[in-house]
This record gives C-alpha cells, sequence and structure tokens, in this order.
C-alpha cells in the first residue's frame, strides 16, 4: 500500500499540468449516431478552430447515465464552460446542478434543461421559422387566398412558437386568411385524418402550413386521395422525406434547421461569455427553407 | 429382526438399455458385503439407486430398517444414513478440503461457518485414515489418491449407517489401501454396513464377509466368501457364454502392418507394445480406464504421446493428429458412436461418405452430388444396412445399424488397419452378427483389425490373439485357444495369472 | 497460479491501468476525480456484485440492464403516479428486480433452459415492461427522498458509494462465512459433486438469480437517484460491462473461481478507464473498441489461467 502510494506520489509531480494557457470548452453530445448532432459537433470545432480555443467533445451516446457522467468529468477537469446538448431535460438537471456548485458556466443547445441555473440556451428560432414559413406561403399563393394551419401537440414549445411566429407574419397580408387551425400532433396518421375533414368542410383551400414534416405529409397525402390540386404545402424540420418531397414538387417548401450553426453559435456565446458579454437567456438560431432547386 | 438395507426387485431402464433387471440385495448391521461383475454389469448403477443419485423403475422397493424408503435425491439418502463413494471423484477443485468434507452439511456457528471447527474436524477425519493432508488445501491440488481419501473422510463424516464405496482403491497406494481397511473394520466393528465394488479379487478375498457377483443387470452368485474360490468367482462373472454368433474363419497372418513399440503418456499409459499383421484380429481386454481407448486415441494421434514410436505399414507415424493416420491407412471408429462417431442429425449419406470427401467424390473443387449418392447407396448395401433411404438421419437408425454406418464411413477410405471401439456395444443380437461377418470378410481381404471390446464372449470369439490391459500397460497376451474367459478376467483385475 | 491472479492478477491491473492514465493526465488521481469515479462506477459496480454469484455457479445474467430500468421505473411510478413514500417506492422498485430475477431462476431451474437463452428471454421482457409502463419517456418528479441516495455526497464521498462499499462488504461475508459461500462455489465447479452433497440446484439457482436481479434493482433505483429521473432507456448494455467487471476481477465464467474484492476492483478498472479515456476526450467511438479489448484480454486471461492454451492439456480419463 506504501509503495503505491509513494508511485502515485512520483507520478503526481512527473505529470504535466492538465491546463494550458488558452481555455478549455467542454461539449456533450447526445449522440454522435445521428447526422442533426455529427453536424451540430462540427460546427462548433470548427468556430472552437477558428476562436482559438481547446474544444473536448464527449458522447453521451442517447444515455442518460453517460451523459451524467461525461459533465462530471468535465467538472473535475475544470473547463471554463460546458456546452451540453442534453439527452433528457429532466436527467441532465442534477449534472447542471454540480456543475453550478463548482461554479463553471452552463450552456445548453437544442433541447433545454428541466432546472438548475442555464447561462443561456441556444436553440433554433422557432418562431422565425413560422414567419419564415407564413412569409413563404403567401409570396406562392399570390398574397391571396385561404390557408390551414396543422398545430403540434398543444403546449409543447415547438408548437407554440412556429404556430405564434406564422400567425403573426400572416396576419401582415389582408387578404389571406386561416380557415382552419387544427391540431394534429406532430403525427402523419392524425395529420391525413385532420386534412380529410378539413378538405370535406373547406371547397376552397390554397396553401397549408404544418409545424411538422409529419402532418404536412400525412395532409399531401390526403389531398391527393381526395384529387385536390393547386394548394401549396409547407412543412418544418427538413426530415428525408420531406426534402424528397420537394424535390419531387409534392411540397413547396420545408424549414430546415441548422446543426452546424447552433453548435458554432455555442462555442462563440462562449467564448464571448469568457470575454466578459452578458447574454440573453435565449439565443436563437435562424432556420433556412428548403425548396425545390 | 430386519436387515439394515433390504433392496428387492429392482429395475432400471436406460433408453436401449436395460441396466437392473429385478436385483435384489441385502446387508445386515456391520456386514462387509462385496459387489462384484464384469463391467457394465450393473453394480454402479444399483449403488446409484441406492444412494438416490438415480431414481429405480417402478415396482421394486428399498428397505432400510425395514422401512420403505423414495429418496427424491442425495441430499434425502445421505440425511437417512447412507453414505455412498463414488467411483468418479465427486470434489469441486476449487474449494479447499475441508469445504469439500463439509459440502452440504456446513459446521456453523450462528449462520456463519464455523471455519476453525471445519478444519479441526477435517484434520482429525484424515488423520484417522492416517493421512496428513493440510485441509487448507483446494482439493484440485491433491493426487488422485488424496483425492480419494478425501471422498472417503466426506463419507466418514456423516454418520452412516450404510457405506457403499464405489472402487475405492483404483488410485490408492498399498499404505493407504491398507488404512482404508482399518477404517473400515472400525466401522463394521461400530455396526455400519458396508457396500463394496472392486475389481480386486484379492481384496475381496481378505475383507468380504458375503459376496454378490451381477452380470448383465441380474445376479448370477450369491454367498459367503467361503463359498467361492478366485475362479469360481469369475466364472459367475463371466457366464458359461462361450457362443460365438458368428464363426470365424481364421487363415495365416501376413506381414506386420502396425508395430507399436513402448509409447506412453504419463499417468495414463505406460510401455505399451504390440504388433498387428495382415488378416488378424487382435482382441483388446481390460477394465475401463485400464488403458485401452487410450492406446487407440494416441494412435490415431488424438492425445500426444510422451515416449516410444509407432510404424504404419513401414514407416514411422509422426502422430501428429488423425488426419496423417487417415492418410496413412489407419481408422479408429470411437466407442460412443453417438458423441465421436456420427453425426447423429445428418444423413446416412452425409455420414457414410463425409471421409472420402477429403479425398474423392468431387467434379473440380465441388462435391460431386451423384458419385456422392452413388457411393453411399454402394455403402448401404455392402453392410445391409436397414433404412428406407440414404436420406435417412442417422439418429433414427437401431444402434447395429448406426455402428454399421459409422464402420461404413471408416472403411470409406479403404484403410489397412481398422480399430474398432466396443463394435457391439448396445446393438442387437442379430445385427452384432452381421457386425462380426463384416469384420471376418475385411480380414480376409488382407486389412487388420484391433478390436477393442469389454464383451469377453466377443473377444474370445473372433480374436487371433488377445491383450489384456491393466494400469495402463499390457498386463498378459494369449493366443487364440490359450485364452479363457477366467484367464483373461483374472489378468484384467489383477489375479496373478500370466499367459504367454 | 490461477489463485495468485484471483487475488492479486486484478489488482494489478488496475495499478497498471490507473498508473498509465495519470502519467498522461494528473487529474486521474486527484482526490476528487476519485471519489467521481467512485459515483460513476457504483451503478456498475452494483450490478456486478449480483453478477458475481450467478457466474460463481457457472451462469450469466444478461437481464441486469433492463431490469435496472424496469426498478427505476417501478419506483419511481409508485412515488410520483401513486403517490408513495420513497421507502416504500424503493422497496417495491427492488421487489420487481427480484421478480425479474425469479423468472430468470424459474426459466433455467424448471424450464431447463441455458443461463444465457433464459436471462436474453427476461432481457426483452423486462425492458418491452418497461417501456410499455412508460410509454417510452421518462419518469420525473421524484420526491427528494427517492433520488438522495443516488445523488447527494456526505463530505466528498458520493452515497452511492458507500452504498456499493456496503453492499460489497455484505456479499464479501456472505461468500466468504455463510454456507451459501461454499454452495455458490461448488455449483459452478462441479455441479454433479453439489448434487451429490444434496445441495438443491433449483434453490441455489433462485438464490443467484434473485441477488443478482436485487443488486440490478437498487443499481436502476441509484441511477434514477443520479438522473431525477427514471429512463425507461437507462442500462442498455449494462449486461456486457458487469460481465467485464467480474471477469476482470479474476472471476472465472466457468464458475467456481472467484471474489467479490475482484469484482471490485474489476469495477474500478472499468470505472478508471472510462474517466481517463473521457478526460483525456479519446473519441466514444474508440472508446467503445478499447472497451471491448479490455474484455477480449480478460477473457484470454481466464482462459490462459485454466490451462485452456497449453499444447499438450490431459484428457481427464
Amino acid at each position: 500500500m506504501k509503495k503505491m502510494m509513494a508511485a502515485f506520489a512520483v507520478l503526481w509531480l512527473m505529470a504535466v499540468p492538465a491546463l494550458a494557457d488558452q481555455p478549455v470548452l467542454g461539449l456533450v453530445v447526445s449522440t454522435l449516431n445521428n447526422p442533426f448532432f455529427v453536424s451540430l459537433k462540427q460546427g462548433a470545432e470548427e468556430a472552437a478552430a477558428k476562436a482559438q480555443v481547446s474544444l473536448v467533445v464527449l458522447d453521451a451516446q442517447d444515455d442518460s447515465a453517460k451523459m451524467t457522467a461525461a459533465i462530471e468529468d468535465l467538472i473535475q477537469k475544470k473547463v471554463a464552460v460546458i456546452l451540453v446538448n442534453p439527452t433528457d431535460s429532466d436527467a441532465v438537471t442534477p449534472s447542471i446542478m454540480k456543475a453550478n456548485e463548482a461554479g463553471i458556466p452552463i450552456f445548453t443547445i437544442d433541447r433545454g434543461a428541466s432546472g438548475g441555473k442555464v447561462v443561456c440556451h441556444i436553440a433554433s428560432d422557432n418562431v422565425a421559422g413560422g414567419k419564415m414559413a407564413a412569409e413563404f406561403l403567401a409570396e406562392a399563393i399570390g398574397h391571396k387566398g385561404n390557408v390551414v394551419e396543422l398545430m403540434g401537440i398543444p403546449g409543447t414549445s415547438a408548437a407554440r412558437d412556429r404556430g405564434k411566429g406564422f400567425n403573426d407574419a400572416i396576419a401582415a397580408f389582408a387578404d389571406v386568411k386561416i380557415v382552419a387551425a387544427q391540431a394534429a400532433d406532430f403525427n402523419r396518421d392524425k395529420g391525413l385524418k385532420v386534412f380529410e375533414n378539413i378538405l370535406q368542410a373547406q371547397p376552397e383551400i390554397t396553401g397549408v402550413f404544418a409545424h411538422n414534416d409529419e402532418m404536412i405529409l400525412g395532409a399531401v397525402a390526403a389531398a391527393e386521395a381526395a384529387g385536390r390540386t393547386g394548394i401549396v404545402f409547407v412543412g418544418f424540420d427538413a426530415v428525408d422525406d420531406a426534402v424528397k418531397a420537394v424535390q419531387e414538387g409534392k411540397l413547396a417548401a420545408t424549414v430546415a434547421q441548422q446543426p452546424a450553426l447552433m453548435g458554432s453559435t455555442g462555442v462563440e456565446k462562449a467564448v464571448a461569455f469568457l470575454g466578459g458579454a452578458s447574454l440573453p437567456e435565449f439565443i436563437p438560431v435562424d432556420l433556412k427553407l428548403v425548396v425545390k432547386e | 429382526m430386519s436387515a439394515l438395507l433390504e433392496m428387492r426387485n429392482v429395475h432400471k431402464r436406460y433408453p436401449g438399455v436395460h441396466a437392473l433387471k429385478g436385483i435384489s440385495f441385502s446387508l445386515e448391521e456391520g456386514e462387509f458385503h462385496a459387489l462384484v461383475g464384469e463391467n457394465g454389469a450393473g453394480k454402479s448403477t444399483l449403488i446409484k439407486t441406492l444412494g438416490g443419485v438415480v431414481p429405480p423403475d417402478e415396482g421394486g422397493e428399498i428397505l432400510v430398517r425395514g422401512e420403505r424408503v423414495a429418496w427424491s435425491g442425495p441430499g434425502d439418502a445421505l440425511r437417512a444414513g447412507v453414505g455412498i463413494i463414488h467411483q468418479e471423484l465427486s470434489l469441486a477443485p476449487h474449494l479447499s478440503v475441508a469445504q469439500n468434507i463439509f459440502l452440504g452439511r456446513e459446521l456453523r456457528r450462528g449462520v456463519f461457518v464455523d471455519s476453525r471447527r471445519m478444519r479441526e474436524m477435517a484434520k482429525d477425519l484424515l488423520a484417522h485414515l492416517r493421512c496428513d493432508i493440510d485441509p487448507d488445501r483446494t482439493a484440485g491440488e491433491l493426487s488422485t489418491g488424496e483425492q480419494q481419501l478425501v471422498e472417503i473422510a466426506k463419507a466418514l463424516s456423516q454418520k452412516v449407517s450404510i457405506l457403499a464405496l464405489d472402487e475405492p482403491t483404483s488410485s490408492l497406494s498399498a499404505r493407504e489401501t491398507e488404512n482404508l481397511f482399518r477404517v473400515i473394520d472400525d466401522l463394521k466393528s461400530r455396526g455400519v454396513g458396508i457396500i463394496y465394488i472392486s475389481h480386486r479379487l484379492e481384496e475381496i478375498f481378505a475383507h468380504a464377509d458375503r459376496v454378490t457377483v451381477l452380470r448383465d443387470g441380474e445376479v448370477t452368485g450369491r454367498g459367503a466368501i467361503g463359498d467361492f474360490d478366485p475362479s469360481s468367482m469369475v466364472a459367475c462373472m463371466v457366464g458359461r457364454r462361450v457362443e460365438v454368433l458368428f464363426p470365424r474363419s481364421f487363415r495365416d497372418p501376413g506381414e506386420v502392418l502396425l508395430e507399436v513399440r513402448g509409447i506412453s503418456r504419463r499417468g495414463v499409459l505406460r510401455d505399451v507394445s504390440f504388433e498387428l499383421r495382415e488378416g488378424e484380429i487382435v482382441g483388446v481386454a481390460g477394465l475401463v480406464g485400464s488403458g485401452r481407448t487410450e492406446t487407440a486415441r494416441c494412435l490415431v494421434g488424438l492425445d500426444p504421446v510422451d515416449g516410444g514410436e509407432v510404424n504404419l505399414v513401414g514407416g514411422a507415424l509422426a502422430l501428429r493428429g488423425p488426419r496423417e493416420t487417415l492418410d496413412r491407412g489407419m481408422v479408429l471408429v470411437p466407442e460412443d458412436r453417438k458423441r465421436q462417431g456420427l453425426f447423429l442429425n445428418r444423413s446416412i449419406r452425409d455420414n457414410a461418405t463425409v471421409m472420402e470427401l477429403l479425398h474423392g467424390l468431387r467434379r473440380g473443387p465441388f462435391v460431386d452430388r451423384e458419385k456422392r449418392d452413388e457411393a453411399a447407396r454402394r455403402h448401404v448395401r455392402n453392410f445391409s444396412v436397414k433404412c428406407r433411404d440414404i436420406f435417412d438421419p442417422v439418429f433414427a437408425l437401431s444402434g447395429g445399424n448406426q455402428q454399421k454406418v459409422a464402420i461404413a464411413k471408416g472403411l470409406a477410405v479403404a484403410p489397412r488397419v481398422l480399430i474398432l471401439d466396443e463394435p457391439t456395444r448396445g446393438v442387437d443380437v442379430g445385427a452384432r452378427a452381421e457386425i462380426h461377418e463384416i469384420m471376418n470378410d475385411l480380414v480376409h481381404r488382407g486389412m487388420g483389425i484391433l478390436m477393442i471390446s469389454s464383451d469377453l464372449p466377443e473377444v474370445l470369439g473372433m480374436s487371433d490373439r488377445v491383450l489384456v490391459f491393466r494400469h495402463g500397460g499390457i498386463a498378459a497376451s494369449f493366443d487364440r485357444g490359450d485364452a479363457t474367459g477366467e484367464k483373461v478376467m483374472l489378468a484384467a483385475a489383477g489375479g496373478g495369472v500370466h499367459g504367454g | 497460479m490461477a489463485g495468485k491472479w484471483q487475488r492479486f492478477g486484478s489488482l494489478a491491473v488496475l495499478i497498471v491501468v490507473v498508473v498509465l492514465l495519470a502519467l498522461v493526465d494528473r487529474d486521474v488521481i486527484d482526490p476528487k476525480n476519485v471519489a467521481n469515479v467512485l459515483a460513476q462506477s457504483t451503478v456498475l459496480g452494483v450490478c456486478a456484485v449480483g453478477m458475481t454469484f450467478v457466474i460463481l455457479t457457472g451462469g450469466i445474467d444478461l437481464a441486469v440492464g433492463s431490469v435496472m430500468a424496469l426498478s427505476g421505473v417501478v419506483g419511481a411510478l409508485a412515488n410520483t403516479a401513486m403517490g408513495l413514500p420513497w421507502p416504500l417506492a424503493w422497496a417495491l422498485g427492488l421487489g420487481a428486480g427480484m421478480m425479474a430475477g425469479a423468472l430468470s431462476a424459474a426459466l433455467i431451474a424448471w424450464g431447463r433452459m441455458l443461463p444465457f437463452i433464459a436471462t436474453l428471454c427476461v432481457m426483452a421482457i423486462a425492458r418491452g415492461i418497461t417501456l410499455l409502463m412508460t410509454q417510452g419517456s421518462p419518469v420525473s418528479g421524484l420526491s427528494p427522498g427517492f433520488t438522495h441516495a443516488g445523488w447527494a455526497s456526505w463530505g466528498a464521498v458520493p452515497i452511492t458509494a458507500l452504498i456499493f462499499l456496503l453492499l460489497a462488504t455484505v456479499a464479501w461475508v456472505v461468500l466468504a462465512k455463510t454456507p451459501l459461500g461454499p454452495h455458490v462455489r461448488a455449483q459452478g465447479d462441479n455441479p454433479e459433486a453439489a448434487r451429490l452433497a444434496g445441495l438443491s440446484a433449483p434453490g441455489l439457482t433462485f438464490a443467484v438469480y434473485m441477488t443478482s436481479g436485487f443488486c440490478a434493482g437498487l443499481a436502476g433505483l441509484l441511477m434514477a437517484g443520479r438522473l431525477w429521473s427514471a429512463q425507461p432507456a437507462i442500462g442498455t448494455g449494462m449486461e456486457l460491462d458487469a460481465i467485464s467487471a467480474v471477469v476482470l476481477g479474476g472471476t472465472s465464467l466457468f464458475g467456481g473461481v472467484g471474489s467479490i474484492g475482484g469484482t471490485v476492483t474489476g469495477t474500478l478498472i472499468m470505472g478508471f478507464l472510462d474517466n481517463g479515456l473521457r478526460l483525456q476526450g479519446v473519441a466514444s467511438y474508440v472508446q467503445i473498441s478499447i472497451k471491448g479489448a479490455v474484455f477480449v484480454g480478460a477473457v484470454i486471461l481466464d482462459l490462459a489461467m485454466k490451462g485452456h492454451y497449453s499444447r499438450r492439456r490431459s484428457r481427464d480419463a
């Protein structure tokens, strides 16, 4: 036992100081098995290289236990800032509280935390996305006509924000009228059924916006089955199926999140924070419209 | 007063084998009752039914002190005072000697094991056997003889009124054996009944009060030890069955095919030498574990040897592995057809031609299906395998027909030397005669056969010469005509008779 | 030789791993980081203690990961949806773990299934029930008492680490000082010897698999405390980690040989390895591969100690 302690002591003296001059940022990504989060990580790495800070990236492998251990290790490593893209909003809370205790600032990316003190949450600006969709749709139907809104699960932040952006922007066009706004719970099947009913009730529909791609793809299918043409469809999220539908011309557009931009924004804002800048609680990240090329 | 133990009409059937055919057996307090018989006569099975290790079939009964018992497992028998020392050692190799001795009956203090008291008692028990094994050593480190003593100590540690010992002295030294008998005498004087299985006739004549002889699951002799002499006992064991099912026609042996010179394998074989000639069947007799099967495995390269050499048809063998011996024309048809000799779930065709595929039945690099089917049909015809067609799975065949397929498989590579280990075990009478006929035919065509068998009439009837193995070496060798059941049995059991 | 590996081999591996990691980064042996490693490895350690019992009998329990999730969720739902006080909720969670263990044991002892197959079935069943009960989403809103043990520390020492050490001590006493120890070992070492000594094979099977289920359940509850929520997907792959920890600790996969002390050491090896690789920012894909390699190394060592690779091995006649 004594020998072991002696060996440890020697090693202690030999070991190089872990912290170099430049600040070290830590990033915990929920998973690197999904291209979305891989882009997020790459964006963060590029921004770190540009800002000349070092960045340690840890992969939680979609496992809350691994996420917790990763955050604990970063706290132990005394990194300057921890950026976390949580696997789960509840499960990340105790780790954030530990970071708070250790005095390490925490940023959350994409998914928020349900507790603890977070410097800043960085995520897609859903309000702006809704606005973007509204303006595109109004343009496509010539600033005139009857539009339908398919809403996500009521009460979720995505449904709330996307709906707000959309409604506020549409209100600016006097001749565009929202004739129906119903919830279809982010679900393709429900999107189909809800839109079937709306088609029955509304003889004239020129445009549809749904809070996500699943619902809009359901609506497209319902319109095809009913033989109704001349409707402009706009979705949200740019999932693979939706992007394909855009290329085929079935879907006019879908609003895409920009994970790389989220990652780079996270790192840039963290560096600014270390430089003494004060940040708002929420930093929205721009979205982009995917239309047929 | 009723006997200490009474077994009446005990039957045990295994699939394909009727191991005990209505055995009755009794044991008195303080009696030393020896149980003798050939390998496979049913002695160990009888002991296992007594110890609750295997349940006897319906119909028989076992009474201890006049009360009928039906064990549901070895624990019941132990609790009722029946201790068994099994032939296969049953120690846990990584537990200590003391833990093994008290396994399942640990001495406790509260909920904890009282290791100190167990260690002391184990030391006492072993001292009683006059052996000085440290009770803290792990059982796996001990020599076989020491393990045997631990087994005995384990049995003694329980308050047994009946103690059955299945070949306890097979790995003990003379001094250890002597101590064992001293302990047994002591137990007898305290009224414990002893059932004693051994092949060592001298032990039986020196210690037994009464003897029961088993043969093929039946009692063939019983009486006080004074009623027997060694040859009458052996006569009961082997019976008067010398009828040969297929009369061999003998021919003059030709050139030497296989010459084995002094092969040894530590702890298994010592200095085994013999020759096998063209047109000859050499029978190999001996008890299980005497080195018969072990010799066969070494010859075909399945197990390594520590010394000695083997010449096959003129050239020396490197003994590197089965492929070499196959290529040089020597084939083993192993004892355990089900585990070693055949692929039970595959068809007759697949089994019978598997070895031929090593050399032929191909078109370019591919298997030629038609040639393969044709070869399989030929084997089935030649060996008169009874089946619907060559695509029947082998497990559906009777034991005899399975054995024919196993032999056909071996013969497919046209060997000069064939080693058959227990060629007719578990085979019915008709198929047995057919297998003997095949063997006769093969030697007439110039092959040499080494036949290992526990079936004395078969060994006596089929062999040109008989080798008797004992303790890993050849104890005796007899020419045809010279060999009798008694002589072979005595040589195998160590009766001190030596043949020419 | 085998005994020496069992006693000191795993300790030597632990020292080598820690020294190597510390050479690269002295933070690894910072007392606070050691406390960190303890907190991170206790969940694994608790599972591995139960697994040790199973492996000593020559069995294997692949269900520990999903039983962790099941117990966590059962306890959490009892605490939140049913509003039971935390000790009762914990009892229900532990009970669920033991029932899963009993199911494995029943399939093995009565259904005559191989442990590998039986526990694979229970693994799927437990995960399915967990997902069904939660509809796939985490259960949060646990009472402070429920999460306390999994999350809080006494001074620098995480409470989970104390629970792990307590459990390991109890398990060590059971294996070293009570009759169950030699019985469990004999069952793995030579089942026939155990049977002939009158030991009940089904009894031992139930004892060890229910122990493993209890430990997995405890691990799940501690994990729920650590995460302030019961995650239905938690524990995926835990069975491999637990088996690795047990085998790294010198317990033989063939049964009969091994100790709790070894398992604790094996757990720490895994914990330091995980922690050290993460501190160095080794890419996660590489980490997974390194863990696989460590497992291969441990099994090879186990086989080598058994003389599996000696060319002239004797056949038991």
